[in-house]
């Protein structure tokens, strides 16, 4: 392999135009061959070897008698013996130049390219994700190894420093040492494959714990990276619970942890990470991207025929299980009453159903425990305000929730306040702008938010007032683009790092400076 | 061909109205011209018509537009005049009245009326000045489905209204029968977008459906008027549940042997010629009398289509070269000709050159200058029309109806259009001699 090739400009790999019948065709062939071959097998995988391989079924949640994939399980010994032979293979990680490693990344993104049909069918079965938007992960994912592969290339040059006469100052970014990846199930191959690829081409080694609804899209993950010559030792693969986690976040060797999920489990990993026990040479970087309480502006000058469609797509496609969905609408009092007409007509008309139809727009959530909560939740709706729109259910089985929205909640409902993650909207008027910046501001989650008005004075003034760390003006406020939207919330949402973007692999590296002295004899040489 | 192409040309050239007849439209013009000039001051003028309707006061409009005219880096002395004028509040409130009226004026220009009974004047003008028209209802993004039926209403509306008032118009033969029989003096487009809140273009078959419950009794209502019933094409999304949903109602027994009814071709798709061929190959398979009417058209959505694929990482489905588009449009021209008469053709441009290869080609193809229609759209296409009248062809002028509101998006298409660099309109305006505008693309 030639090390010296510099891959072409990046561009993000386009997805499917599944409004044409041949790509809609290709896709449904595809999981028609994917159902043959279920449940699908992910043995736990530490340094190139094979270990446990049950203790982990991922289910349909379409169909929960459906079994998708048989994970092995591993447990807190696991991880250390991952952790173990991650310590070995980020020396040798690291000491290959960045170009190899991006060649290696991008060879991975082939390998996914190559199997991008399949890996949508496994996500539409394995986490009920509908189509365009499991094509849109496969994409992304892809993206981001093409992306970081660029980026650490770039990275590995350094940034110039102020010389003066008789001394040379160089600075240099070197990997960590060992990343801890924990990931989430709701972009199941596309959230993985970016923290692991941003800690690869930065030159650590990864430990890789994928959810335990998600280890299919993980297994496959780990595939192309290694069939694409990650070496065995520079990346193990541990599905498991909350003890493969624990354990990865307190064992002393790793020097990075990149999260994706809760609040809760993130505020704990901070906690966990922050403690320097005696032998740990180095303080933990966390990378944590957490949850959000969304809300999109809605100003007297925006135009509904733009605004209610992007705010139904926004709040629940995918059922509102994404970190960036829509929980809120603040919409000003002047254009209250025709926006919820046509919002509640406009979420009546939503299509509930199995992710695998391409007619469904809300497919069930991930879970019973999360139909459970997002019911709890339109229950408290129903006893705290108005239910003002709402689909019909789905099917039997599976865990669907009716996607809801509801207006005009006592202000200190909890589903004003508290992060619901499944298809509720709650609509809250305002006399302006101002007032609808002054909730977004009392809320603790800064992740994304929306803006729809037609004003520049407006728009200026809401963007240099928002904390969120992505604002969307007359659009949904979903589907960021690596390299367009370089993703990452602020506040309780997130580290401040942002995915996909001109700064991220900075977390996983450490920057080095020397400067030597030039002079020898009195004279400067150089 | 050519020659009788450039001599058809020629005489349509010369037929056409002295311009700016009117003093107001001398203004609108103007603007226009100013617009087409400078790229930022057209996107100022395209954001504040856009807003206008959502505006709660003249103050308030006025701060939208100094919104607007502040982004503009190079400003005309109208436009400083305007921004010290924004400074006071009586100021705004002048500024706001004066910009409201020219954006009322402006889309006066396109659009007809408010309601189908507004516009019975104004068509019934044309109509006797030698002239059809179709209608179409303006109508805002359907999301419910509440809006659907509410656009269904206003057909049906659109419909009894108008055939009540067509038994009074005069006779008038060029425009009421082709060589294969008479033609419906009523005559609406619809959209497939309107009729339904679930046109997803992942799954053409949900909108499809939804849109037949309603499609079908106005297919039903228009046989018994004795009207004719258009369904406009709009963006890729929606082609296909469009095609699929004319298509297959139109094959419904009860629905074989009329209304008539016509769908439309975009020459500005690449894939535009196998959208043709299977029209064709469907009229010529079902035998449907009276003949599918087909309406080629250049395409309206350029813009969004091109956007839309260069954000998903898509080859655009249209041709990104207009002389291209050009070429395209007078080969399906020709096809479309040779499917008479299985099919009766409507060739929809403003573009000379195209018009006069429709008229040329028809004649070359031994067919009677009947059996072609020639369509405009009203605002845009007044003077082509005016002289295609003069030579007895037979055009129909496509008339939106509708409030500010409703009408805000067509009239931000139609003043693109009006003020594209590359627009025909744009070249006569600027007195492109007739070779120029006749020469081919």
């Amino acid at each position: 392999m030639t090390v010296t090739e510099q891959p072409a400009a990046f561009r993000n790999e386009p997805i499917l135009e599944l409004r044409r019948a041949p790509a809609r065709e290709s896709l449904l062939q595809a999981l028609r061959a994917l159902d043959t071959r279920l449940p699908l097998a992910v043995p736990v995988l530490i340094g190139g070897d094979r270990g446990a391989t049950e203790g982990i079924d991922s289910t349909d949640p379409g169909a929960p008698e459906r079994l998708i994939a048989r994970a092995g399980r591993a447990g807190a010994d696991d991880a250390a013996a991952a952790v173990e032979a991650a310590v070995r293979g980020a020396r040798e990680w690291a000491s290959r130049p960045a170009a190899e490693r991006a060649q290696i990344l991008r060879a991975a993104a082939d390998r996914l390219r190559e199997r991008r049909l399949e890996l949508a069918a496994l996500q539409v079965r394995e986490c009920a994700k509908p189509w365009g938007e499991a094509d849109g992960d496969v994409c992304e994912a892809v993206d981001f190894l093409e992306y970081y592969a660029l980026q650490a290339i770039a990275l590995e040059r350094g940034p110039e420093l102020l010389q003066a006469p008789g001394e040379r100052n160089t600075m240099r970014y070197v990997p960590r040492g060992v990343a801890a990846v924990i990931a989430p199930w709701n972009f199941p191959l596309a959230i993985p494959c970016g923290m692991t690829a941003a800690a690869l081409a930065a030159g650590n080694a990864v430990v890789l714990k994928p959810a335990e609804q998600s280890p299919g899209s993980a297994g496959a993950l780990v595939e192309a990276l290694h069939a694409a010559g990650v070496p065995g030792d520079a990346l193990s693969l541990v599905p498991g619970y909350g003890e493969a986690g624990a354990a990865l976040v307190r064992d002393p060797r790793v020097h990075v942890i990149a999260f994706t999920g809760s609040a809760a489990v993130g505020l704990e990993i901070v906690r966990a990470a922050g403690e320097t026990p005696d032998g740990q040479h180095h303080v933990k970087r966390v990378v944590a991207e957490m949850g959000g309480k969304n809300c999109v502006i809605v100003d007297s000058d925006a135009d509904l025929d733009d605004a209610v469609p992007e705010i139904v797509r926004s709040a629940f496609n995918y059922a509102g299980q994404k970190c960036s969905a829509a929980a809120r609408v603040l919409v000003h009092e002047a254009a209250a009453d025709d926006l919820l007409e046509r919002l509640s007509g406009a979420v009546d008309v939503l299509k509930v159903g199995q992710a695998e139809s391409f007619a469904t727009e809300v497919p069930p959530v991930i879970e019973r425990e999360a139909q459970d909560r997002v019911r709890r939740y339109a229950e408290i709706a129903e006893r705290d305000g108005t239910i003002v729109g709402r689909a019909e259910g789905g099917p039997g089985e599976g865990w669907f929730c009716a996607p809801t929205v509801a207006a005009d909640l006592s202000p200190d409902s909890a589903v004003l306040w508290e992060e619901v993650f499944g298809p509720l909207l709650a609509v809250t008027r305002v006399r302006d702008t101002d007032e609808a910046c002054d909730i977004v501001d009392s809320l603790p989650f800064a992740l994304t938010g929306g803006l729809f008005s037609r004003s520049p004075a407006t728009v200026e003034r809401v963007a240099a007032r928002t904390p969120v760390g992505n604002l969307y003006v007359n659009r949904g406020i979903t589907g960021a683009m690596v390299a367009r939207q370089p993703f990452g919330g602020n506040r309780r949402s997130g580290s401040g790092s942002k995915a996909g973007g001109p700064d991220y692999l900075l977390q996983f590296v450490e920057p080095r400076v020397v400067t030597e002295n030039t002079m020898r004899q009195g004279i400067p040489v150089e | 061909m050519e020659v009788e192409l450039q001599r058809v040309g020629r005489s349509i050239h010369a037929a056409f109205p002295g311009r700016s007849r009117h003093p107001l439209r001398a203004l609108d013009e103007k603007a226009m011209e100013m617009a087409a000039q400078d790229a930022e001051l057209r996107a100022a003028l395209f954001r504040f018509v856009d807003v206008t309707p959502a505006c709660r006061s003249l103050d308030d409009l006025a701060r939208h537009l100094t919104g607007y005219l502040d982004e503009v880096g190079d400003r005309p002395p109208p436009i400083e005049a305007a921004l010290k004028m924004s400074g006071t509040k009586a100021g705004r409130t002048a500024l706001g009245a004066a910009s409201a009226a020219g954006v009322r004026h402006m889309a006066h220009r396109f659009i007809v009326g408010e309601s189908p009974r507004d516009a019975l004047r104004p068509i019934r003008h044309l109509w006797v000045n030698g002239a059809a028209v179709s209608l179409d209802l303006l109508g805002e993004t359907t999301v419910t489905q509440a809006e659907a039926d509410r656009y269904a209403e206003r057909c049906h509306d659109a419909l009894e209204t108008l055939a009540g008032a067509a038994v009074d118009w005069p006779e008038r033969p060029v425009l009421e029968a082709d060589s294969q029989g008479p033609l419906p003096r009523v005559n609406l487009s619809v959209k497939v977008s309107a009729l339904t809140p679930l046109l997803r273009p992942e799954a053409p078959t949900v909108g499809r459906d939804d849109a037949a419950r309603r499609m079908r009794p106005l297919l039903r209502r228009a046989k018994e008027l004795g009207a004719h019933l258009h369904i406009d094409m709009e963006s890729v999304d929606t082609l296909e549940a469009t095609t699929e949903l004319v298509f297959d109602l139109l094959d419904e027994p009860k629905l074989r042997d009329g209304p008539s009814a016509g769908i439309v071709m975009q020459a500005y798709l690449r894939d535009s010629p196998e959208q043709l061929a299977r029209a064709l190959d469907w009229a010529r398979s079902t035998r449907r009398k009276p003949p599918l009417v087909v309406r080629l058209v250049k395409g309206a959505y350029w813009d969004q289509e091109v956007v839309e694929a260069r954000q998903h990482g898509w080859t655009p489905p249209v041709f990104e070269e207009k002389r291209d588009s050009d070429r395209n449009f007078e080969a399906l021209t020709r096809t479309l000709l040779e499917g008479w008469p299985y099919v009766r053709p409507a060739i929809a441009s403003h573009n000379l050159r195209s018009v006069a290869h429709a008229v040329a080609c028809n004649r070359e193809l031994g067919r009677e200058d009947r059996d072609i229609e020639l369509q405009v759209l009203r605002g845009l296409g007044d003077d082509l029309a005016a002289a295609l009248c003069e030579h007895q062809l037979r055009v129909r002028i496509y008339c939106p109806i509708g409030d500010l509101v409703a009408g805000m998006a067509y009239l931000v298409r139609r003043l693109l259009e009006n003020t594209a660099n590359e627009s025909f309109l744009g070249d006569r305006q600027r007195g492109v001699p007739v070779e120029e505008l006749l020469a081919a693309p």
